[in-house]
């Protein structure tokens, strides 16, 4: 018997340990979680220091092979570029108009038939799971190789994306004027234009240049299955191992991307100091008549810019139809793809390849956010106070984020061979651009107050960021590391295609070798298991954030 | 369309002064009661109103007044009780039905219900929905009947010139204003109005109350309108009831109130 036995119970101290908060625990739990996976992960794909420095060896002499570009017929290329660009637009357009619906369906507030809504919220599950490089593998099928599979491709999965935004803005607007226009016996549809939609309005702008802007980074790729675009011309030239004309078209994508991002960038700033300074107080000038509103310029603005858009979309309609007679047989074709789908077959081999896509996905997170992190800290000026580095690291991420990781995957399945390590390279550097991104944007806006203070204090640097700025930035780093980790999981799904690892070589073959049945099953599957992340990713910001 | 009263419902009060032609009401409600949950609202309330009455609703907060004006607009529906309201019982009518009742029903709401960045003009313009089939978006959507209608509406209420204007650039008492032109444009017969004032201030809320009464006047439409400023409430109104605890405590012609019997019933809340 120990002594302490004999000894009177210890009193409890005056005030006890606290409890961990749940919270804390939560994020513990999740980042453990992310770093089994990964070590998990580097087992599996054979990433090795030596492995990584080998690759990147090939790659550079794959590199010095791509040089000097060629561009052959500049008129060439900026005609796929335009197509490209037709594409994406129209795709957008045409989600954005069938989002209307879906987000007004979908929405909690929506008084319709309680099966509407559930459609609704089906619908945007589903095609938020499948990537639009998935659809276009299909759409090629039903309508043909060319760039109105590419604009279907991108409006089926846009669907999802922006109906569910336009569903949270919908929920979160103010019920008083929905009220006050269903008390003077306005039907619903009538209620819906006057108050709900003529509210969202600047948000649903900004959201559709948010997604146009993605939408031409993915049309630019489409080209790949042959769904129109620019990336026809890559797949070409990669294919027939013309390097100097593959790097052309590369850089042609980049120029693109970055082109048409910086004026997505001035549109939203526009629109954003606009929205906020109500600088437009007379929405109409005075007209021929008292009840006539007259023009001025916020009323020209207006109207100019929305019949721009509209003329802008409706052209870019009529050019993905240019190729009306192979239209004939979308019904057939449509009914053929669709009925091959049943019964779907589940094996071995697609559980694989999806547990294969997850685990690439989760490793480049991983590594993604850690080299990301590192980036932000250097190229936050308040933070490092150096001017140059921080200018050059984001001018560095800009380019890195111009090329769609399906072109790093290409690139590195010619350098390093097939298999899921050229996958895992690919979505590693975009994951690193884009959690670089992310976290530079919210160490911008950490209050520098505390900062100051603990300087003052005489605390070091390390000090400084761990005390004053950790705990402000956690909650976003958290929050943009799960939609890393939600972006890579999609992007995962389609690597294969160029034979990248992943279920992606599993969901071509099947569609090109007419095994519909075994397409069916991948969906399904890709389907179950991003809507089961994205569900652990929402419950882990409630906990977290 | 109001209704002729052939019988007096059991039960109700009738303290308004007796006219000497045949009477007609807007509104009447029979031992009408709310529960919502465990929780009872309403108990059994009896109110007739006049056409034409200007009515004030006082009582402390959750007595059951907005409860009370959002049964006679069918936005809740009674757990007990015989309602009519322009001839038409709320609670038991279709949707269609209500929707038209709607169109002769006005509501004014203390958060005024205006989209904000859209124009005086168009928000007035919304009031004219219940009248019209398909939507509309922007001023120009609206037939020109309609708009002239809408820019009389706003002259009455003295907001002609701020037509264009976006409304969340208004003042709290000029959007209020513009909710009332807005309930104008439905011509409606029995205009109801919860706490319209209760985020104004007291200029503001003079100036709205009177011209509330003075369109009411000039139009004939029946007000019902809760309020907890009991001064106004007696300078506006043609007759005062007070609601404590869901049941009336108090229904009487504004000139036979005082001010202190008003006073009373919120004190009686309060050591409640």
């Amino acid at each position: 018997m120990s002594l302490t036995t004999d000894r009177p119970p210890l009193q409890a101290p005056p005030h006890p340990e606290p409890r961990r908060p749940r919270a804390s625990r939560a994020a513990v739990g999740i980042l453990l979680a992310y770093l089994a996976i990964t070590l998990f992960g580097m087992w599996w794909l054979d990433i090795r220091p030596a492995a990584l420095v080998e690759g990147f060896e090939d790659i550079a002499a794959l590199l010095q092979r791509m040089v000097p570009p060629t561009f052959g017929e500049p008129a060439n290329l900026v005609a796929l570029a335009l197509e490209t660009l037709w594409i994406a637009i129209a795709g957008t357009g045409l989600a954005t108009i069938a989002s209307v619906f879906l987000g007004a369906a979908a929405s909690r507030h929506f008084s319709g038939p309680r099966i509407l809504g559930w459609l609704a919220r089906g619908i945007i599950i589903v095609t938020r799971a499948i990537p639009s490089l998935v659809f276009a593998l299909i759409l090629v099928r039903i309508v043909g190789l060319g760039p109105l599979a590419g604009g279907l491709a991108i409006a089926f999965h846009s669907v999802g994306m922006i109906g569910k935004m336009f569903a949270d803005v919908f929920e979160e607007q103010d019920p008083a004027p929905r009220e006050a226009v269903a008390a003077v016996g306005a039907s619903r549809a009538q209620n819906f234009v006057a108050t709900t939609f003529s509210r969202a309005l600047p948000s649903i702008t900004s959201i559709v240049l948010y997604r146009l802007d993605i939408n031409i980074r993915a049309s630019a790729v489409l080209g790949l299955v042959g769904a129109g675009g620019i990336g026809v011309a890559l797949q070409t030239a990669i294919g027939s191992l013309d390097y100097h004309r593959a790097l052309g078209i590369i850089l042609v994508i980049v120029v693109m991307l970055l082109v048409l991002e910086a004026v997505a960038y001035i549109a939203q700033r526009s629109l954003a100091e606009h929205a906020g300074e109500h600088t437009a107080a007379e929405l109409y000038g005075p007209g021929p008549t008292r009840a006539t509103p007259g023009w001025n310029r916020s009323r020209i603005l207006r109207v100019g810019s929305g019949a721009a858009v509209l003329v802008l979309f409706v052209f870019s309609l009529t050019q993905l139809l240019a190729d009306a007679p192979r239209l004939a047989r979308v019904w057939e074709n449509t009914v053929a793809v669709l009925s091959g789908f049943f019964p779907p077959v589940f094996s071995l081999d697609i559980a694989y390849g999806i547990f294969e896509s997850v685990i690439m996905a989760i490793s480049a997170t991983t590594f993604g956010v850690i080299i990301g992190l590192v980036i932000a800290v250097l190229s936050t000026r308040h933070l490092i106070r150096f001017e140059p580095l921080s200018l050059a690291l984001r001018g560095l991420m800009v380019l890195v984020r111009g090329v769609p990781d399906i072109i790093y995957a290409l690139l590195f399945v010619a350098a390093l061979g097939l298999g899921p390590f050229a996958g895992f390279l690919a979505l590693a550097i975009s994951c690193t651009a884009l959690a670089a991104k992310f976290f530079t944007d919210s160490l911008v806006k950490v209050d520098p107050a505390p900062l100051r203070s603990l300087e003052a204090t005489g605390a070091n640097r390390v000090q400084v960021f761990v005390s004053g700025v950790w705990p402000q930035f956690v909650p976003s780093f958290i929050g943009n590391s799960l939609f890393t980790s939600d972006l890579a999981l999609r992007e995962s799904a389609v690597l294969g295609i160029v034979g990248a690892g992943g279920i992606g070589f599993l969901l071509e073959e099947s569609v090109a070798t007419l095994h519909y049945q075994t397409t069916a099953g991948i969906l399904i599957g890709l389907i179950a298991v991003v809507v089961a992340l994205e569900s652990v990713a929402r419950w882990a910001r409630r906990k977290v954030i | 369309m109001t209704v002729p009263l052939t019988q007096k419902a059991p039960g109700m009060a009738d303290k308004t002064p007796a006219p000497n032609h045949a009477r007609t009401v807007s509104v009447a409600l029979s031992d009408v009661s709310m529960r919502f949950g465990d929780k009872t609202v309403l108990k059994g309330v009896d109110l007739e109103v006049d056409a034409g009455q200007f009515v004030a609703l006082v009582g402390p907060s959750g007595a059951g007044k907005s409860t009370l004006l959002r049964l006679i607009n069918g936005s809740h529906r009674s757990t007990g009780g015989a309602l009519s309201v322009l001839g038409v019982n709320p609670a038991t009518c279709g949707r269609g039905a209500l929707q038209r009742l709607r169109t002769r029903v006005g509501f004014v709401f203390q958060q005024f219900g205006l989209v904000g960045r859209l124009s005086a003009m168009e928000n007035v313009l919304m009031g004219a929905l219940g009248s019209l089939r398909m939507p509309r978006y922007g001023i120009s959507s609206y037939p020109r009947e309609l708009r002239e209608r809408a820019v009389a509406n706003l002259e009455r209420v003295g907001l002609v010139d701020e037509r264009y204007q976006r409304c969340d650039t208004l003042s709290g008492g000029q959007q209020q204003r513009v909710a009332i032109a807005r309930t104008l444009m439905q011509q409606a017969e029995l205009v109801l109005a919860d706490e319209p004032v209760a985020s104004l201030d007291p200029n503001a809320s003079v100036s709205v109350l009177q011209t509330l009464k003075k369109l009411s006047a000039e139009d004939g439409f029946t007000v019902i309108c809760s309020l907890h400023q009991v001064e106004l409430a007696l300078a506006v109104s043609d007759r005062v009831v007070a609601v404590r605890e869901g049941s009336f405590v108090l229904d009487a012609p504004t000139a036979d109130t005082t001010e202190e019997q008003i006073r009373a019933v919120y004190a009686q809340a309060e050591r409640d």
